[in-house]
């Protein structure tokens, strides 16, 4: 798998807008968006804003950062996901 | 998460002082549907007494167990629950003081769904038979339990609308509206304030959203200057703008003239 993230601002309408575009194999399968100051003891923390397709679970874990928010990713998308 | 809504941590093992001179509940939101005689008003007033101070988050009734009489909550928030296998779980009503469980729950052998406490609540059980006479003997009480099963269903179609057609932000602001017309009807809220004994992660499996968009969506009705969160007290400042951004139209509570809100 060949996994880029892209930086990017998103308004969430919220102070959350640092954000990483997910490309897995050139397809944007996540979105990922860091928590602000307000969110007070999760703030930094990494959440899941939008997952596609394998990806996709309104109960995703927060991470703590951008390496452990990538291994889930991964591992949501298996082995066998499809390729572009 | 910010703490907006109190933590597990801080809840405390006991119920809140009550409002001063508190009428029953259970009679209160009874009697708005219809007129009950002294007696009915009596025998309610006996069968809601006593009870048990039950601690947050303590299942009444569990999916899958045979019903033990009608669980009515007198003090506190308890609420109705289903879970998935994965431990997500969706809260698909909220029973405040006066509410109960399904009337007719001795008609099934078994839950369908949980019940639990949000916070600390007193909670009576009244026995299944005495239900029946209560439903058989006294035809008022029993017409006003039965518009009382109708709001229930009504409050979860509600609901339904809530978690399929709304914003996050919306969804919240219906919920805030609804429980105060529910809560001052039961002597539970004044004009614009009532206790809200139930964390941000209760909220967020209420309204189908996840904690980071339930509290979003908290600090943005902050920022517009509609609700004030202070310990476990909301304020509604404007009730106006609250109504309007959830399109709350509290009709569907039966209520007649009796939804200030």
């Amino acid at each position: 798998m060949s996994m880029k993230l892209q930086p990017v601002q998103i308004a969430t309408g919220s102070n959350d807008r640092e954000s990483r575009l997910v490309f897995e194999n050139g397809l944007l399968v996540a979105v990922l968006v860091q928590l602000s100051g307000e969110h007070d003891s999760q703030a930094g923390k990494w959440f899941l804003e939008i997952g596609f397709g394998r990806v996709e679970d309104p109960h995703a874990p927060l991470f703590d950062d951008l390496a452990h928010a990538q291994d889930w990713i991964v591992r949501q998308l298996g082995t066998d996901a499809p390729r572009a | 998460m910010t703490d907006a809504l109190g933590t597990d941590a801080d809840l405390p093992p006991r119920l809140p002082a009550s409002p001063p001179d508190i009428v029953n509940p259970f009679v209160r939101k009874l009697e708005g549907f219809g007129p009950l005689s002294g007696t009915d008003r009596a025998l309610l007033e006996r069968l809601s007494a006593g009870g048990h101070v039950i601690g947050p988050r303590i299942d009444l009734v569990r999916e899958g167990d045979a019903p033990d009489g009608v669980i009515l909550v007198m003090e506190g928030i308890a609420c109705r629950q289903k879970h998935r296998a994965n431990g997500a779980r969706q809260i698909t009503a909220y029973l405040v003081p006066g509410d109960a469980c399904d009337l007719d729950v001795a008609l099934v052998t078994q839950m369908d769904h949980t019940i639990t406490t949000l916070s600390p609540c007193r909670v009576v059980r009244i026995p299944t038979d005495h239900v029946k006479r209560l439903m058989d003997e006294h035809p008022a009480v029993a017409r006003s339990l039965r518009i009382s099963t109708l709001v229930d269903e009504a409050t979860l179609r509600e609901w339904l609308v809530n978690v399929g057609c709304r914003s996050a932000i919306e969804r919240i602001a219906h919920l805030f509206c609804e429980l105060l017309v529910r809560l001052q009807v039961v002597g539970f809220a004044s004009e614009d304030s009532y206790e809200f004994p139930v964390t941000q992660l209760d909220l967020a499996d209420t309204v189908g959203l996840s904690n980071v968009h339930v509290n979003r969506s908290l600090q943005e009705l902050r920022r517009q200057g509609v609700i004030e969160l202070k310990g476990r007290t909301l304020k509604i400042l404007d009730r106006q703008r609250l109504r309007s951004i959830a399109e709350f139209n509290a009709k569907y509570l039966h209520l007649g003239t009796r939804a200030a809100a």
